[in-house]
């Protein structure tokens, strides 16, 4: 039986903000850029055993116009960051940004001539997580507090959370 | 070392080019030979098509810069690069490192691209790291750094934070 049957013929009431945030936060689309190691730890956050897909977040496309969530995993080059920066300019409002490990968000140990040192020079970032490579869990970790941010948003444009400017 | 106890590969490289090998090593059963410049492309070509040789797989064509070495650096006229080609024959299981000592003045080699494809590539590396020019080569361009990079990272005065790059790169002319 579903919880329909014992509604009847009652009404629920909420806010606009708070139906959409819900849908939103719970069918987020992830945008993988994986480009190192990180990116097999977060293979492993989307295999069965960690089950990314219990939080939602589990249809990995690899389609920037579909997606509100990238997740950027593995070093990035001075070559590849324009590649990104496209990348994120492609995907719809609204949308978050996860910095997994330390290379994308500081450069990590490669401190040398050829790597991006920190991906928020470039593309606002949400959520950083520290690591090298990070856990699988610090990753699920970092989607909950992503979907606490999605609460916070709100369809009214004046109500927008502080937009970040890209 | 003895003549007899050469390899082969030595025996027959002196027999056809007198004088173009510099220097014979062996480490731990690797062959090394270090050749002159000058007949390089004549010498890759006979021992790719030598019949008793047949190093017919170019495995990897790379550089050294040797000028923070000055034993190396004395020992072969003060070339401060050396070309090094990394060879295997798939039928005899035998391999061969060939080094070439490539003077900052004249800064290039011929190219082994019209013996071994593959060495396109290779060669295109090593341009780009290290800034030797490839003589006929087909297409001499970057192929890890942007188009636009200006140096050659893996020389020893390249410093390793670069020269600001990473901070200054060019966003809008890469085929991003």
């Amino acid at each position: 039986m579903g919880l329909e049957s014992q509604l009847g013929d009652n009404i629920f009431t909420t806010t606009i903000d708070k139906f959409v945030n819900w849908g939103r936060k719970n069918s987020l689309w992830p945008m993988p850029f994986g480009t190192a190691c990180c990116a097999i730890e977060m293979m492993a956050t989307l295999a069965s055993k960690f089950d990314l897909s219990r939080f939602g977040a589990e249809a990995i496309r690899f389609s920037p116009r579909q997606s509100d969530l990238l997740i950027v995993s593995g070093r990035i080059s001075i070559k590849m960051m324009p590649v990104l920066k496209k990348i994120y300019d492609q995907m719809p409002d609204p949308k978050w940004v996860i910095s997994m490990g330390a290379c994308a968000s500081t450069g990590g140990v490669f401190d040398t001539y050829t790597l991006v040192q920190g991906v928020d020079g470039f593309i606002p970032v949400d959520i950083y997580i520290p690591g090298c490579p990070p856990r699988p869990e610090d990753l699920i970790d970092a989607v909950i507090q992503i979907q606490r941010i999605v609460e916070q948003e709100s369809v009214s444009p004046k109500r927008r959370r502080g937009a970040i400017a890209s | 070392m003895s003549e007899a106890q050469q390899p082969l590969a030595v025996q027959k490289v002196q027999e056809q080019y007198p004088d173009a090998i510099l220097d014979v090593s062996d480490a731990r059963g690797e062959l090394t030979i270090t050749v002159r410049k000058d007949v390089i492309y004549e010498l890759m070509a006979f021992l790719k098509n030598d019949s008793e040789l047949a190093y017919n797989f170019l495995a990897d064509v790379t550089a050294v810069d040797y000028s923070l070495m000055e034993d190396v650096l004395m020992k072969y006229d003060y070339a401060r690069f050396m070309v090094i080609y990394h060879l295997l024959s798939t039928e005899k299981k035998e391999r061969l490192r060939v080094k070439v000592p490539v003077h900052e003045k004249a800064l290039s080699i011929p190219s082994m691209t019209s013996i071994w494809k593959v060495a396109n590539w290779l060669e295109r590396e090593t341009y780009d790291m290290f800034g030797i020019t490839f003589e006929e080569h087909p297409d001499l361009r970057r192929i890890l750094m942007p188009d636009d990079y200006e140096g050659h990272p893996l020389r020893k005065d390249y410093p390793l934070r670069g020269r600001g790059e990473r901070e200054t790169f060019n966003f809008e002319q890469q085929n991003a």
